[in-house]
C-alpha cells in the first residue's frame, strides 16, 4: 500500500525502535521499579479557599509552622488559588473562554498565593520557584534551603483537558501537587485544608449533625461512597490507582495548631487516603 | 444577555461550591462557546512516521505546506520519533519516571519542530515556543502557517500509566489539545499509513483500513495497537469544539491540500 521501498527510514535502534508506543504487550515494564528521586521530599499544599482565603489569621500560624519545620523536615510548599480564580473562572466562563485558557488563568492566582507565601518566608532562604525550576533545579534549591514554594496548579494552561462535563479545569492544585510528589518519589504528601479530613457529609452543610470524620480510607474506596464534597479533588483518588510512589496522602486541618507538625512528622491527625 | 438566568446561577454556584461540584460541573456547561482561532486548522507532522525518513518524506510535504497555506492558515505540530523511543528506553532501563520521560520525549518534537522551521523559513513560517504562543495569530495572519513542538508541556506533571513508564499524552494528545483550546476547524494527523488499520499493517498483513469510526466504538473495539494514542479518544469526549480528527498518508502526495479542503482521504475518527 504505502510507497515504503521508496523511502530510507534511519531508525535508532532501541526496545521501542519502530514501534507506536502504543501496543500493550511491548511498553509494559520489565521489573524494574522507578527511582525515587528526592525520596526525603515532603511536598505540602496549602487550600486556596480553605487557607489562603482566610486570610492573616489562618496564614500567620500556618507559616509558623512551617517555618519551624524547616529545622527537621525538607519541604516543597504548593499553593492553591482560592476566591480570586473563581472570579476569574466567572469572568472566562462569561466569555466563552475554553477550559485550556481558563485553566492558565486560574494558574495565575495559585502562583501568587505561592509568592505571598515565600515573601513570608524569605529570610530564612526560602524562594518562590517556577514550574520550570521545581521540574529542573528542585534538588538544588532544597540543598540551598530546607524549603521552597511553588504553584500547586499544574503547569498544563491551555494543554488542560477538556473535561467530560462543563468546562471548569479538572486539574488543579491537589491534582498538580500529587502528579509532582509522586513523580519525585516524596516521602509524604500532605494537604492542608481548613477541616480535620473526609466527612461522611459536608462538614459545611446544613445536615451536618451525624458528621462522622473518615479516618483511613481507600481512594476507590472513597470514591465509591460517592460524598458530595470532598475536602480534596476526586481526580487525586483516580490518579492514585496508577501512582508509583505516592500510596497515601494526608489531609490535615491547618486551622489546629500543631497539625502540620505531626503530619509531617508521620503521626496520623486528619484522613489518611490510601491506594488501597 | 438572554441567558443572565444560568449565568446568575453559574456565578453563584462559583463562589459557593467546591470546584468538583456536580451541580457547578454542569452549569458550566452552560457557558458559551467561543472559538478563538475559527479558520485555523492544525496539522501534526509525524515523528517516526514522517520526519525520521528525512528528505525524501519531508521535502514534498514541505512544498505541499506551502501550497497549502495560501488558502488555509495551518498550525504545523511535530512528533517526536525514533530518538524520542531510544531516549524512553533508555530513562526507562535507569529506573526514572513518567515526568522524566516527558521531558526528554518533549526535546526530540522540538528538535523536529526546529528542522521543520529551517526548512519552511523562506516561506515566512516561524517555530513558535510555548511562552510565545500569544504570537500565533499574527503569524498565521501574516505567513498562513506556524510550527510548534507537539509534546504537551506536562513535564513532571505528566500523568503515569497504569503499565510501564511510557508518558501517555504526547504529541498526538498535545496537538489535539491545541486545536481544541483554539476552537480550530479541524485536526488533521499525517502519518506514514492511510488511516486507522485493526491492526498494526506494518507487522500484520492481514490489517485492513477502518476508513470511519466513532469513539466509543474504536474503544469498544479495544485494539491492541492503534495509530493514535489512545488518551486522545477520551480527550475528544470531552471537547467542545474539535469533535473529529482525520488520519491521512503523508507519503501520498496531495492527501494534505485534500484533507484540509474538507475531502475525507484518510480516517475520520468522531466523537459522536
Amino acid at each position: 500500500m504505502t510507497p515504503e521501498s521508496t523511502f530510507v527510514t534511519k531508525d535508532v535502534a532501541s526496545v521501542f525502535a519502530r514501534q507506536t508506543l502504543l501496543d500493550r504487550d511491548l511498553v509494559r515494564q520489565p521489573d524494574r521499579p522507578v527511582v525515587r528521586l528526592l525520596p526525603w521530599l515532603n511536598v505540602v499544599t496549602l487550600g486556596g479557599r480553605s487557607i489562603m482565603d482566610r486570610g492573616a489569621q489562618t496564614i500567620i500560624p500556618v507559616v509558623d509552622e512551617l517555618r519551624a519545620a524547616m529545622s527537621e523536615h525538607r519541604m516543597l510548599i504548593l499553593t492553591g488559588p482560592g476566591i480570586r480564580a473563581r472570579h476569574v473562572l466567572g469572568v472566562g466562563l462569561d466569555l466563552g473562554l475554553p477550559t485550556g485558557v481558563l485553566a492558565s488563568l486560574m494558574a495565575t492566582e495559585a502562583e501568587q498565593n505561592g509568592h505571598l507565601v515565600a515573601a513570608l518566608l524569605a529570610e530564612h532562604g526560602v524562594s518562590y520557584l517556577a514550574h520550570g525550576t521545581v521540574a529542573h533545579q528542585l534538588a538544588v534549591h532544597l540543598s540551598a534551603s530546607p524549603a521552597a514554594v511553588s504553584n500547586g496548579f499544574p503547569p498544563y494552561g491551555i494543554y488542560e483537558f477538556p473535561p467530560t462535563v462543563g468546562k471548569i479545569p479538572p486539574h488543579r492544585t491537589d491534582a498538580g501537587a500529587f502528579l509532582l510528589a509522586d513523580a519525585y518519589g516524596a516521602a509524604r504528601t500532605i494537604y492542608v485544608k481548613d477541616v480535620d479530613g473526609v466527612y461522611t457529609d459536608d462538614p459545611a452543610s446544613e445536615s451536618g449533625e451525624q458528621l462522622e470524620l473518615v479516618a483511613r480510607v481507600g481512594a476507590a474506596e472513597l470514591l465509591a461512597m460517592n460524598i458530595e464534597t470532598l475536602p480534596i479533588d476526586p481526580i487525586v483518588l483516580e490518579l492514585m490507582t496508577t501512582a508509583k510512589h505516592v500510596k497515601e496522602i494526608q489531609i490535615v486541618s491547618g486551622l489546629t495548631p500543631g497539625n502540620i507538625t505531626k503530619a509531617l512528622a508521620g503521626e496520623h491527625v486528619g484522613t489518611i487516603i490510601h491506594a488501597g | 444577555m438572554e441567558d443572565a438566568g444560568t449565568s446568575g446561577a453559574l456565578q453563584s454556584l462559583l463562589m459557593s461550591r467546591s470546584l468538583s461540584d456536580p451541580a457547578l460541573l454542569a452549569a458550566s456547561a452552560t457557558a458559551p462557546d467561543y472559538r478563538i482561532l475559527p479558520d485555523v486548522s492544525v496539522l501534526k507532522i509525524g515523528g517516526q512516521s514522517v520526519i525520521d525518513r528525512g528528505r525524501v518524506a519531508v521535502y514534498p510535504i514541505v512544498e505541499e505546506l506551502v501550497e497549502a497555506k495560501r488558502s488555509f492558515p495551518i498550525l504545523i505540530g511535530t512528533g517526536a520519533g525514533t530518538r524520542a523511543r531510544h531516549a524512553y528506553a533508555l530513562a526507562m532501563e535507569l529506573g526514572l519516571p513518567t515526568g522524566v520521560l516527558t521531558d526528554v520525549g518533549a526535546a526530540v518534537s522540538g528538535q523536529n519542530a526546529a528542522m521543520l522551521g529551517h526548512l519552511m523559513a523562506r516561506h515566512g513560517v516561524p517555530v513558535v515556543g510555548d511562552t510565545a504562543f500569544g504570537a500565533i495569530p499574527l503569524y498565521v495572519a501574516e505567513c498562513g502557517a506556524a510550527i510548534f513542538a507537539g509534546m504537551p508541556p506536562y513535564d513532571m506533571w505528566q500523568h503515569v500509566p497504569a503499565e510501564g513508564v511510557i508518558p501517555p499524552y504526547r504529541t498526538d494528545a498535545g496537538c489535539f489539545l491545541v486545536a481544541e483550546v483554539y476552537g480550530a476547524r479541524q485536526m488533521i494527523y499525517v502519518k506514514d499509513e492511510d488511516g486507522l488499520y485493526t491492526a498494526n499493517p506494518k507487522t500484520d498483513k492481514n490489517a485492513t483500513l477502518i476508513p470511519e469510526i466513532t469513539v466509543e466504538e474504536l474503544i469498544e473495539l479495544d485494539l491492541p495497537d492503534l495509530v493514535l494514542e489512545r488518551p486522545v479518544l477520551e480527550l475528544m469526549r470531552g471537547a467542545r469544539h474539535v469533535k473529529s480528527v482525520q488520519v491521512i498518508n503523508g507519503l501520498r502526495p496531495g492527501l494534505i491540500s485534500r484533507a484540509l479542503r474538507g475531502e475525507h482521504v484518510g480516517t475520520i475518527i468522531s466523537a459522536q
